[in-house]
């Protein structure tokens, strides 16, 4: 366990090295605007543009993140020849990919954190003040966070056997397949095949199903996100992650590094 | 084999059998919340959804605030041609179902005769309906509607019928069942029409639309003072065989403490056949008591 405390620290520190932090300028510069300039161009969603934007925002952030840096988690390591000392040392190849995957996510909550804390600025702002319903903006920031470590673990699996340029786009075709997986569960069942109907079906289940994550709505308008719902979402990304995870490290360990 | 593989492969069919379980048990705790349901009854936006990835909620923010500007800009440049305000509400409307908001204004902008609004009341009542039926528990809805029934509409059986639904919701205030009552049993009315208005002006936070409801306040005001004046002219007639030439002489003739004044303080003026109209320089406007043309 320590070993792979010390990969993802390690992680942590070179994401942070590479000023990928700096994003959080450009966060903070939105938020700014967003809750200077709202109350004057639109009417009464002063609140409502301030929480959307803020949680899109940190969501689309998260995501260039976990897919950019995740796609180059293994593959920098070998590029760099960095790998084989590090694996020349007692460190088993899944401890690595679960130091590294860490680590990505470490940056990731530390990144959403701080903007989360940039939104409930804003807010205070504009509202003047933090009505109890705004408890649900946390749960929708950890949803968030539950999709990201799902991405991550993504590009990393991906990275495992591939190039930073087809991970990204195995990654993002699946984040996009998962996002419209009830659709195309949907369309299969309103054809006449039968077997395309089962084939959408176990896509459905078979693909990480990122619509279950969204929650800006709902902490938009201060509507209460039922507890089951939380810990539903957090078995469901634990479990897939594991598959993730099990199966990155089944082919990294098969493959041949000399 | 490598121990890893031998590993992986049953632990990840099992885990797939658990995530088919929890995928199961998602998605029966999100069908029973109330933003699932709403997006099955919009369908006509579900492309513009789809193709926002997942941030409908920040598009439907930027289309209610294209919405304000486009309507804003319109009023600014009195161009009653407002042909775009209903497929942009409907949007805004369907991309978030529970920006009560754009329900609440889009109403008034598509009812108020142009150049103040688009002056389609019917288009006003079909938003308040989707309003209705996404938000079912805003009694606020069910008032808009009866007030554009009453006051747009002059549909008094649907005005009625509307407040007394709407009375019904838990949080609904006592004066929407009397509301129903009182245009059941009476139709239009100065009485109702003049508590309707003033609900809208106490109710708003927004200073346009208080405008406007003072404005239709004033000129409600300005046709019940009318009323009032020609019943003293008749009895002014009575005494000298004559209509009063001016507001004045009823004072003189002890009808009247004081000249009358509409709400903006201009004197009424009175007509040779005894009918009351605003004056020409006053700033209220009425149908029923426009000023008389000049020769």
């Amino acid at each position: 366990m320590t070993r792979v405390a010390i990969v993802a620290l390690n992680t942590f520190r070179e994401a942070v090295r590479d000023r990928v932090l700096y994003n959080l300028i450009f966060f903070a510069l939105l938020m700014i605007s967003a809750a200077v300039l709202v109350g004057e161009i639109s009417i009464g969603i002063e609140r409502l543009v301030i929480v959307n934007l803020g949680l899109t925002a940190i969501s689309v952030t998260g995501l260039v993140m976990a897919v950019f840096i995740g796609v180059s988690l293994v593959y920098k390591e070998m590029d760099k020849r960095t790998l084989y000392a590090l694996l020349s040392k007692p460190v088993r190849r899944w401890e690595f990919l679960a130091g590294k995957f860490a680590g990505l996510l470490l940056t990731l909550a530390v990144n959403t954190a701080l903007m989360t804390l940039g939104l409930i600025a804003a807010l205070l702002y504009v509202t003047h003040t933090l009505a109890p319903a705004d408890a649900n903006l946390l749960v929708a920031v950890y949803f968030i966070l539950l999709q990201l470590a799902l991405v991550t673990g993504l590009a990393l699996l991906f990275s495992c056997f591939s190039t930073p340029m087809l991970s990204t786009l195995f990654t993002l075709g699946i984040y996009l397949a998962g996002l419209f997986s009830a659709d195309l569960r949907a369309s299969g069942m309103s054809g006449n095949s039968r077997a395309l109907e089962l084939m959408t079906r176990a896509l459905y289940y078979v693909l990480p199903n990122f619509s279950n994550y969204n929650a800006i709505h709902a902490a938009g308008h201060g509507r209460a996100i039922p507890f089951t719902l939380v810990w539903a979402n957090t078995a469901y990304t634990v479990s897939y992650l594991l598959v993730i995870l099990l199966a990155a490290s089944a082919v990294f360990s098969s493959r041949d590094l000399k | 084999m490598r121990p890893e593989v031998r590993v992986a492969v049953p632990a990840i069919a099992a885990l797939f059998l658990l995530l088919f379980t929890l995928q199961v048990r998602i998605d029966a705790i999100t069908r029973n919340l109330p933003l699932q349901k709403e997006e099955l009854l919009l369908r006509s936006a579900r492309m513009l959804k789809k193709m926002s990835l997942g941030y409908d909620a920040l598009l439907a923010d930027l289309y209610w605030t294209r919405t304000v500007q486009y309507y804003g800009l319109k009023r600014l440049n009195d161009d009653p041609n407002f042909e775009l305000l209903s497929p942009l509400l409907d949007l805004t409307t369907e991309l978030d179902p529970q920006l009560v908001v754009a329900y609440k204004f889009g109403t008034v902008f598509l009812s108020e005769h142009p150049p103040a609004g688009a002056g389609r009341p019917d288009l006003a009542v079909q938003l308040t309906r989707r309003g209705i039926a996404a938000n079912p528990e805003e009694w606020r809805f069910w008032a808009d509607l009866g007030f554009v029934y009453y006051w747009y509409e002059k549909d008094y059986a649907n005005a009625a019928d509307a407040y007394l639904q709407g009375s019904r919701q838990p949080l609904a205030p006592i004066w929407m069942k009397a509301m129903a009552a009182s245009i059941s049993a009476q139709g239009g009315s100065y009485r109702t029409s003049y508590f309707l208005w003033s609900e809208i002006y106490q109710s708003t936070q927004d200073a346009e639309i208080r405008k406007n409801a003072l404005k239709h306040l004033q000129t409600l005001r300005a046709e019940e003072d009318a009323q009032h004046l020609v019943e003293i002219g008749k009895q002014f007639f009575a005494r000298f065989h004559r209509y009063p030439a001016f507001s004045r002489d009823l004072v003189s003739a002890g009808l009247l403490p004081a000249v009358p004044v509409d709400p903006a303080g201009y004197p009424y003026v009175f007509t040779p056949d005894g009918s009351v109209r605003l004056n020409p320089s006053s700033p209220i406007t009425s149908e029923k008591i426009s000023p008389p043309s000049k020769p």
